[in-house]
């Protein structure tokens, strides 16, 4: 361990901002040069940037957890998913009708359930009797579907074709990021105390599951976001494209930097999402940072590198590890309503375990486990070659085959070569692994 | 009070299935289970080798199909499925080769070896999709049935049909083969019980002149052929579609874990354990109540859960067990 | 275990990292080439050892230890004195950057422990000594993994040579009490019928009673005509029993000579033998 430690100090103080900068290189070629392996289009570019910021974030609440106190969570899809569910149930307009239909109710049996739950914990806890705690889970079962079940039926009938859902406050979509970090933290808090309260923890397999589950409550319980009929028309929190459009003081502001009113409106839009994600995420890496610094962190690492000594000496090392997985699943629950707010859109089948949890570990570890901002440097990178893999995959495939005859193989191999970016994921996590294990910024 | 007709509508809709089912999760937990024991890792990739075994053997009967080669009534996937273990015991020979044994050598924490294994299961995945693409196929072919829902009203004339699909007769009469054999392997024969030791203890395996490295590849190839055969008979039963097998990895893990980590024999009961509650958790009951007590009438479906929150059931079963019992049912090797 | 990147993250976690039996010695290391040995050397013979684990500081200096043919070797010498090193360095087990094992007229340096136990080698580790989940009878087959003949005979006198082990052939050695599982994996070690046996603080953490017991089944053994070369902390007793005796003192020898010698020796007796 100290050997490694001063390993990393001896490392350059220009990596960090040598690599920024490369990686700032590759967007400016994006947005800039037209050819077989750019774009050239800002728009393109400035897309592919404020989806890697989202992913920073997520990267780094799983940092939080993995770098800090070295917990395995193989859930993020799930508690990203919990954050989209936030903006959903903000900032949307309230539906009509659906709360009239069955609101008080679906709240009564939500606090049933969670209620039974609790009960059967004291039921048990008090009397350690394992009869009287099932029955206390089957009776407030049937009661929660008995009140449940109606209120769910009227709420999905209230004009399921636009609606069916029980709709959102109309607050403002801003407050929803927050409300989203709470949201996951809550899921966390639940999945933790009785993952980390295990003899030995079990955090990864009900991480794994915790994120199913919460994928598929979003995907089949319509009434709360509608499920697979998706929501869109999400509020944003800036300009739509069509109004700079129509704006003509806009267009002139445009036409003064040579682009024209559809392209730079694109840009206008995008930019001001970065530059709202990039205080988010710059106010994160503070926090995160400030607590990595304070006793609060060093007590973590302490933790984290030694854990007999550190429970020799009264430190409650569950109850740390609980603190800095929910505090990492809020973090990864703001970066999910940060992503359903940038799309404009919450699709739940698009919530898949390979892109939004295991590919978000290929960006921790690439960029470096402990190191902040190796997780943002990580991210953003990993996301670039995630989503250019896609275009110079089947351009490698097509200069390989390029002498092959046209016959069905050949077919098979360009047909398949967007397929590719797996396999270079999976080449580049295995890369770093092996030859830079500690990541492109090495914990300091 | 119709116990007849309810038995056979609990038989058909739930124990037939379930009992396939338990049988696939049980050969893929059992996969899980050896290597964790014997490598110490739990392998993200396993959902992935099992997908990348099933596409192979997809393709090589295929093949035979368009050879005119069929097995009779059994599917053709039968016999290529040899080969496909072959085929796929290679992959995962090459990838230990690769990956994994540089981190044996280095004795590096089995942390690790997970990361890894997600790497190896990204790149697994990638050439699943290029082998055989994204798309849901059925491989079955030879007799469908062995009963079928007329047959059976006819014989008994019972008003509720029975149904047996031979490619749930033959999942279940395969896995039982193969868990015979594991574990006669396992339990009788030098080379198991030297897997065995090495588990125990790796130290003293070595000194007791017992080759780590063929232990190594022991596991690999008998893990690869678990996880095709396992992948082979869940495509057989329900259909081949690659991000199945990825999903499949939740309640195979949950399987593996419920069971005790390391311990085959608690892989199996876990694979059961879990299909059976899957199944009856998700089942609605209503006709068998409607059966069993004729004068009542639920209004609802009498279904617990939706058949979507399939994942939930693996999910609390794991909990629970782990409350009560941290180590599985059948102790494991975690503590 | 080295950490090669991650410190000690995840490795609390059950249910992907699986800690418990995992080993320290590289398995994956090839054998190097048997060379001759010199006239004149003893049985088995490690000599000039210098060398350390991994990258580390080198923990033994110049060493020399020796057993001859049917006698006993002991090792002695205060905590930390590199006593365990100098078994395992002889096993193969660290890297020696000087000098060489020698056994049975053959230079064995370069062979991995795999393939010293090939070469006749039996070795008892001082903890985690035996395969606790496995039965007492599958850990002695364990111990005769190696051999392609009958092991039946061995068996036998294994269990005549340790009747307490021999009514628990079908328990699981982890179930035993501490003496019985040092019995089994002495057993284990003499399964492989090796020509010299090596035993590594064998009577560590049992009782007195239990430690008169094994020292005579390890008299007995010897006097069988097997070599053994042992450490042990109990000087006094090892030194009563030892044709040969080696004092280490920070990885180097400081006194050597029969065990009747040394017990007579007068700084050997005031700084371990207390007084």
């Amino acid at each position: 361990m100290a050997t490694n430690r001063q390993a990393a100090s001896t490392h350059s103080r220009w990596r960090a901002p040598i690599l920024f900068a490369v990686l700032a290189v590759l967007f400016v070629l994006e947005g800039t040069v037209r050819n077989s392996m750019f774009s050239g289009s800002w728009n393109t570019s400035l897309a592919i940037l404020n989806m890697g910021l989202i992913s920073a974030i997520t990267a780094l609440g799983v940092n939080m957890q993995w770098g800090y106190a070295g917990l395995f969570n193989v859930g993020v899809v799930g508690f990203l998913a919990m954050g989209a569910l936030a903006p959903v149930l903000i900032s949307l307009p309230p539906v009509e009708g659906a709360w009239e239909a069955g609101g008080t109710r679906l709240m009564l049996a939500l606090a049933v359930g969670l209620g039974t739950l609790a009960m059967a914990k004291l039921a048990w806890t008090r009397t350690r009797s394992g009869i009287l705690t099932v029955a206390v889970l089957i009776g407030g079962f049937i009661v929660y579907r008995w009140l449940f079940d109606p209120a769910v039926t009227a709420i999905e009938a209230n004009n399921p074709a636009r609606h069916g859902n029980i709709g959102g406050l109309g607050l403002p979509v801003l407050l929803s990021w927050v409300v989203g970090g709470v949201f996951a933290a809550a899921a966390a808090w639940a999945i933790g105390k009785v993952a980390l309260g295990l003899r030995s923890d079990y955090l990864a397999i009900a991480t794994l599951g915790i994120g199913e589950i919460i994928v598929a409550v979003m995907k089949n319980e319509d009434w709360l976001a509608r499920g697979v009929k998706n929501i869109t028309a999400i509020p944003r929190p800036v300009a739509q494209e069509v109004e700079l459009q129509r704006n003509p003081e806009f267009v002139e502001f445009a036409a003064s930097w040579g682009f024209p009113a559809a392209e730079a409106s694109g840009i206008w839009v995008k930019l001001s999402y970065m530059s709202l994600f990039l205080v988010a995420l710059l106010v994160i890496i503070l926090l995160a940072e400030l607590a990595l610094k304070s006793p609060w962190g060093r007590m973590m690492r302490a933790i984290r590198d030694n854990e007999t000594a550190a429970e020799a000496m009264g430190k409650d090392v569950t109850r740390r590890h609980l603190q800095v997985f929910i505090l990492g699943s809020a973090v990864i629950g703001v970066a999910g309503a940060m992503m359903v707010t940038l799309d404009g859109l919450l699709a739940p089948t698009s919530y898949n375990p390979l892109r939004y949890t295991f590919l978000i570990w290929v960006m921790v570890i690439v960029g470096g486990s402990g190191n902040n901002w190796g997780a943002v440097l990580g991210a953003v990178t990993i996301w670039f070659l995630w989503i250019k893999a896609e275009v110079w995959g089947p351009a490698l495939i097509a200069m390989l085959t390029g002498p092959m005859a046209d016959g069905p193989v050949k077919a098979h191999l360009l047909d398949s070569a967007p397929h590719m970016r797996f396999i270079a994921m999976g080449a580049v996590l295995l890369l770093v692994l092996r030859f830079a294990p500690r990541g492109l910024l090495p914990e300091q | 009070m119709d116990i007849l007709n309810a038995l056979v509508v609990f038989l058909n809709f739930v124990f037939i299935p379930a009992a396939a089912y338990g049988a696939q999760l049980a050969l893929g937990a059992l996969g899980v289970t050896l290597i964790y024991g014997i490598l110490r890792f739990s392998n993200f990739a396993h959902g992935d080798t099992m997908a990348f075994g099933t596409g192979v053997v997809i393709l090589l009967t295929w093949g035979l199909q368009s050879l005119g080669i069929s097995a009779g009534p059994l599917p053709t996937a039968l016999i290529a499925l040899p080969f496909g273990i072959a085929l796929t015991a290679l992959l995962v020979l090459g990838t230990d080769r690769a990956v994994y044994k540089f981190y044996r050598k280095q004795k590096a924490a089995p942390i690790i070896l997970v990361m890894a294994s997600v790497g190896v299961m990204f790149v697994m995945n990638g050439l699943t999709r290029i082998l055989i693409g994204v798309d849901e196929y059925r491989f079955d072919d030879g007799a469908r049935f062995i009963m079928d829902v007329r047959t059976f009203r006819e014989m008994t004339g019972l008003p509720e049909g029975l149904a047996l699909r031979s490619t749930q007769a033959l999942t279940v009469v395969v896995a039982l083969i193969v868990m015979v054999a594991l574990f006669w392997f396992l339990n009788r024969t030098k080379s198991g019980k030297a897997m065995r030791a090495y588990s125990d203890n790796e130290d003293l395996a070595l000194l007791s002149g017992i080759d780590p490295e063929r232990v190594v590849r022991l596991t690999w190839i008998i893990a690869a052929g678990l996880a095709t055969i396992a992948g082979t008979l869940y495509g057989l039963d329900k259909s081949f579609k690659a991000f199945n097998y990825f999903q499949i990895l939740l309640p195979i893990f949950a399987a593996a874990i419920v069971g005790g980590l390391g311990n085959p024999l608690g892989a199996i009961a876990g694979g059961f354990l879990v299909a059976f509650s899957e199944v009856a958790v998700t089942y609605p009951w209503v006709r068998v109540v409607g059966y069993l007590f004729p004068g009542y009438e639920p209004s609802g479906l009498m279904q617990l859960l939706g058949t979507e929150y399939k994942f939930a059931v693996s999910f609390v079963i794991l909990i629970v067990v782990l409350l009560f019992r941290p180590t599985g049912l059948f102790r494991g090797k975690s503590v | 275990m080295s950490d090669a990147g991650f410190g000690n993250r995840g490795n609390r976690d059950a249910s992907v990292v699986n800690l418990k039996g995992m080993g320290q010695i590289d398995g994956t290391r090839r054998s190097g080439p048997v060379g001759a040995g010199r006239a004149g050397d003893p049985f088995l013979i490690g000599e000039n050892m210098t060398g350390g684990y991994g990258k580390g500081a080198d923990i033994l200096h110049d060493c020399t230890i020796a057993v001859e043919q049917g006698q006993i070797a002991v090792i002695v010498g205060p905590n930390g004195a590199g006593k365990s090193t100098a078994m395992k360095a002889i096993f193969g087990m660290l890297n020696l950057r000087q000098g060489s094992v020698r056994l049975n007229g053959q230079d064995i340096t370069a062979l991995n422990p795999q393939d010293r136990v090939k070469a006749g080698m039996g070795f008892v580790p001082q903890v985690n000594n035996i395969f606790p989940s496995m039965t007492v009878e599958e850990n002695l087959e364990m111990g005769a993994y190696i051999r392609r003949d009958d092991i039946k005979a061995t068996m036998e006198q294994v269990y005549e040579l340790f009747p307490a082990v021999a009514a628990k052939r079908r328990q699981a050695a982890g179930e035993l009490s501490g003496g019985q599982r040092q019995q089994v994996a002495v057993g284990r070690a003499l399964m492989t019928q090796p020509q010299v046996l090596m035993l590594d603080e064998p009577t560590a953490g049992v009782s007195p009673i239990v430690m008169d017991e094994l020292f005579d089944r390890i008299i007995a053994i010897a006097r069988g005509g097997l070599p053994v070369l042992m450490v042990e902390q109990n000087a006094r007793q090892a030194m009563m029993i030892a044709d040969k005796a080696y004092v280490l003192v920070q990885g180097a020898n400081a006194h050597t000579g029969t065990g009747h010698e040394l017990m007579q020796n007068d700084e050997v007796r005031r700084t371990f033998l207390g007084g």
